[in-house]
Parts: C-alpha cells; sequence; structure tokens
C-alpha cells in the first residue's frame, strides 16, 4: 500500500471533495438537505436503531475530536491505569452501542417493506461504508488498545501535520491493518458524505440547544383527546 | 555464550573478511543529516567501536567489507541475506537469526555515504558512536518502582515521551493490562540479551512506529536505568499477561452498552409507540 497516497494525498482530496460539493449541493438543491426519515412508516424498531446509533456515533466522533484537539489531556488522563482503563471500557461500550444502532437500522431497512421501498442505493452505500468504519474502529478497540493513549501520542500528530500542510506520513508507517482501513474508510466517507443522506449532519437543528424556552398551550383536554397524560 | 559470541567475531568472523578490499578514504567530512540518520537508525543496534549491541560492533567495517557488498547490504539487508551470501549468513546465525530491518529512506547514495561515515569514525580513537553512556550500578528495588511509573505515566517522562502501557503490555501491570499496538514486552530484557543492547534500545528507539515519537523526547539517564530495571524484573517473573484480560475488557463493554440500552429504554419510556394498536387494546 502506497502511505503516501493514502494518508497525504486523499485526506485533501477527500476535504476538498466534501466542501465543494457541499457547498454546490447547497446552493443548487437546498431542500435535499435531509436524511428524509421513515419513522413515520415504521417507528418500534426505528428506536432501537436510530437511537443507539446517534448517541453511540456522535459520543465516539466526539472523543476522537478531543484527542485531535487535546491530545496532551487525554494522555494526562490517562497516566492513572484506572482512569485509562474506564475511558477504554467506555469507549468500547459506546462503540458497540453504535454497531448495534447500525445493524438494527440496517435490519430494518431489509425487513421491513416500507423502509425498504424509500432507501435508495445511496443509502445502502453509506451504510455499508458505516458498517466498515464502525466494525474495524470496534476491532482496533479489542485487538489494538489502547487507543486512546495511541492516538493522542501517534494520530494527532499526523492530523495536525495534514492540517499544517506538510503531512508526515511516518507515524503511520507500520500502523496495523486494520488501522490503516479504519483511516481509509473514514476520509472516504468525507468524500462522498455530500452525495449521501448524510448531509442532515448539517442541518441538524442545533440552535434548539440553546434558543429560549417555549411554552406551550393546550386549549382541549389532553387526557380526553389522547386518551394520555 | 559470551565466549563463543567473542570467539566467532575475533577469530572466525575477521577469517571470513580476508580479502575485501582496500577501503578509499572519504574525502568529505560527514553531513550533519548523515550523522543524524546512523543516530536515528543504526546507533541502537550498532555501536563503533564500543561492542556488539543487537547488531556488530562497524568499528573497521571498511577494512572487513567492501563497499560495494556493504552498501548492497545497507540497502536491502534481507535480500543480501536470501541471496545466499556467506558473510551475511554468518552475521544472521551469529545474531540469533535477527535480520537488520531495511531502513526508512535508504539509497545507494545514503548507503555509501554511512560506510564513509563509519570509515571516518573508526579512524577515531574514540568515536562518538562508541555507545550510550550509562551508569553500570546494580538495579534496585526502587528503580523497578521508578520503572513501573514511567510505564504506566503515572509519572511522566521528563522530555514528553509517551508512556510505554500505550501501546505494550508487560507482566505484573494488574487490571486490564498494557496496550496491544505493540508487543508485550516481558521477555524485552532477554530477548535483547541484556542491558547493554536494551539501554541502547532505549536511548533512541529504532522501530519505525516508536522513532518519530521519541525523536526529540529522549529519555534521561535515569530514566533508561528504571525502564531497563521494571523489564529485568518481569522478564524474572517470566508469565506474561493472561489473555482473560481481553475477555474481561470485552464483556465489560457489551455491559457498558446494554447499559446504555436499558437507559435509553427507561429515559423514553413513553415514547410514542402507535395509534391504532393502543386504541384497539383500550376497546
Amino acid at each position: 500500500m502506497n502511505d503516501f497516497f493514502w494518508f497525504a494525498v486523499l485526506p485533501y482530496v477527500s476535504v476538498v471533495l466534501f466542501l465543494l460539493v457541499t457547498i454546490r449541493r447547497y446552493q443548487t438543491s437546498k431542500f435535499s438537505y435531509s436524511s428524509l426519515s421513515s419513522q413515520f412508516l415504521e417507528n418500534q424498531q426505528h428506536f432501537w436503531g436510530t437511537v443507539p446509533f446517534h448517541y453511540g456515533i456522535i459520543s465516539v466522533l466526539g472523543a476522537h475530536f478531543v484527542a485531535i484537539v487535546m491530545p496532551r489531556s487525554v494522555l494526562w488522563w490517562n497516566a492513572a491505569p484506572l482512569r485509562l482503563f474506564m475511558l477504554e471500557v467506555t469507549g468500547l461500550g459506546l462503540a458497540i452501542l453504535t454497531l448495534v444502532g447500525l445493524i438494527n437500522i440496517c435490519l430494518r431497512r431489509l425487513a421491513n417493506s416500507k423502509a425498504r421501498r424509500v432507501t435508495s442505493w445511496g443509502d445502502w452505500f453509506i451504510y455499508g461504508g458505516l458498517l466498515v468504519q464502525v466494525v474495524t474502529g470496534v476491532g482496533i478497540a479489542v485487538f489494538h488498545g489502547w487507543g486512546s493513549s495511541w492516538f493522542a501520542a501517534s494520530m494527532s500528530p499526523w492530523i495536525w501535520s495534514l492540517a499544517k500542510l506538510s503531512p508526515d506520513v511516518s507515524y503511520l508507517a507500520t500502523m496495523p491493518l486494520l488501522v490503516k482501513l479504519h483511516i481509509i474508510n473514514a476520509f472516504l466517507i468525507i468524500a462522498v458524505f455530500p452525495f449521501t443522506r448524510l448531509v442532515h449532519i448539517l442541518v441538524a437543528p442545533n440552535p434548539y440547544f440553546w434558543r429560549k424556552t417555549q411554552v406551550v398551550l393546550w386549549n382541549w383536554d389532553r387526557t380526553r383527546i389522547r386518551g394520555t397524560d | 555464550m559470551p565466549q563463543v559470541r567473542t570467539l566467532l567475531s575475533t577469530i572466525l568472523l575477521p577469517l571470513l573478511l580476508v580479502g575485501t578490499a582496500a577501503a578509499r578514504v572519504p574525502q568529505d567530512p560527514p553531513s550533519e543529516e548523515t550523522i543524524q540518520f546512523f543516530k536515528v537508525n543504526c546507533f541502537s543496534c550498532h555501536t563503533i567501536g564500543g561492542g556488539a549491541l543487537t547488531g556488530p560492533d562497524l568499528k573497521g567495517l571498511h577494512e572487513r567489507r567492501d563497499r560495494e557488498w556493504a552498501v548492497r547490504f545497507i540497502r536491502d539487508p534481507k535480500a543480501v541475506l536470501d541471496s545466499g551470501d556467506p558473510y551475511a549468513s554468518a552475521l544472521a546465525s551469529e545474531y540469533r537469526g535477527v535480520v537488520m530491518p531495511t531502513l526508512p529512506g535508504i539509497d545507494a547514495t545514503l548507503a555509501g555515504k554511512l560506510y564513509d561515515l563509519i570509515q571516518l569514525e573508526s579512524g577515531l580513537e574514540k568515536s562518538r558512536f562508541e555507545g550510550v553512556q550509562v551508569s553500570d550500578r546494580p538495579l534496585n528495588a526502587a528503580d523497578v518502582e521508578k520503572g513501573r511509573a514511567l510505564f504506566q505515566g503515572s509519572k511522566a517522562f521528563t522530555a514528553g515521551a509517551p508512556a510505554c502501557i500505550s501501546c505494550h503490555a508487560i507482566a505484573g501491570i494488574g487490571g486490564l493490562g498494557g496496550g496491544k499496538l505493540g508487543p508485550d514486552l516481558t521477555a524485552a530484557y532477554s530477548r535483547l540479551e541484556g542491558r547493554k543492547a536494551l539501554v541502547a534500545w532505549l536511548a533512541a528507539p529504532p522501530s519505525p512506529v516508536m522513532q518519530p515519537l521519541f525523536t526529540g523526547h529522549e529519555l534521561n539517564e535515569d530514566e533508561i536505568l528504571a525502564v531497563v530495571a521494571l523489564l529485568k524484573d518481569a522478564a524474572g517473573r517470566g508469565e506474561r499477561e493472561a489473555d482473560s484480560t481481553s475477555l474481561t475488557f470485552i464483556l465489560l463493554g457489551i455491559g457498558v452498552c446494554a447499559a446504555l440500552l436499558v437507559v435509553f429504554d427507561l429515559a423514553w419510556r413513553n415514547r410514542f409507540r402507535a395509534v391504532r394498536r393502543p386504541l384497539v387494546a383500550r376497546g
């Protein structure tokens, strides 16, 4: 495998493609920025897919982000073995949670005829990419621990070298195949991101987190109408 | 064994070396890049005049092997060994089958410069690559404890090198054990045949993963001795980390996942489930 191509060229190609197509798609087809929810079609299995997946993936991506931005803090936290073990177990738990959610999402789309009908080839493509990503991530956690420490020590400097436009792939020279696959697949996902349903990440209603609370007044008896409180 | 090695290196190997070309004397002083390259890539396994470590002492290499052979070997040691070269085979058997790795970024020009550097340094009364000067005082229990603290990261390396536990396991760590990116270091002390080679390794770790991490963050003498003491202690214990730590880790991860699923179910216990079914049930 040519390390320079995969870890010094592909990242830039992916990010440029991501930026250009994301902007272009928003300019030309802004109402397509959606994941086209199928919750109305089926909502029982949906819960056990989308909730674990989203809580898992957001936490795991957040952990990657912290390790990239504050590697020294992660290494400081891991300085006590018990804290290192706690972080690793939590990380593995969240990774398995993500995997459980993603498998449920895929099974539901396969098993439920209505959900299957509204699933495009693009959706299957990105589900496949995400499955590879999460499975390799869980594999790395199990077979190449303790990733929280060696990521902060070895991967963060490589990512920063990319950010500084002077890529140093020596950090990755002898990384295990599973780690390389995880990284390459991540950049392939970034490259195809703007062509897929993943664009919904960019239009998540984040202002809900900080907007003023809204008072909702019901002008009928909810108990009588809905039979619930 | 040391006597056998001495016999081999002082009598047999020089005999094998007879007939090598008289070397030309390099004219130009070695560049800083070549010196740095030797320091980073060669110095952990070789000295020039300081005796054998993981690999042979390179003093007088030009008297033993000609330039053409040495450049070919430095560029691709495994290819030379695989070609059935008798000298390379003798080296491999003398050094317990350890084959020199292919150096990053090596080419014929750089290999030639390294050969020149070794020749120049061999001519000096005391080479700068004579070996890492670390005290040979006896190691004690306090060294082992300090080594354990450095290994686990509870005591940071002065120059900011990452803790060993990030990538390595070793006997006696406890809990869920050490990292699995690098090899288990329980047998490292005996694998490198003792303190001298281990000190050289720790002074400038040559592995491609460790090299970029430790360049500029080298361990100081006290830290090297402490880690050597820990590795010696671990080798004496002789027990490797139990494989059950991996299974425990996986089960704990599954436990965290299951607990979160229960939390989700409870947190959304009043979630909207259906329209028709509850109506039918009530009817």
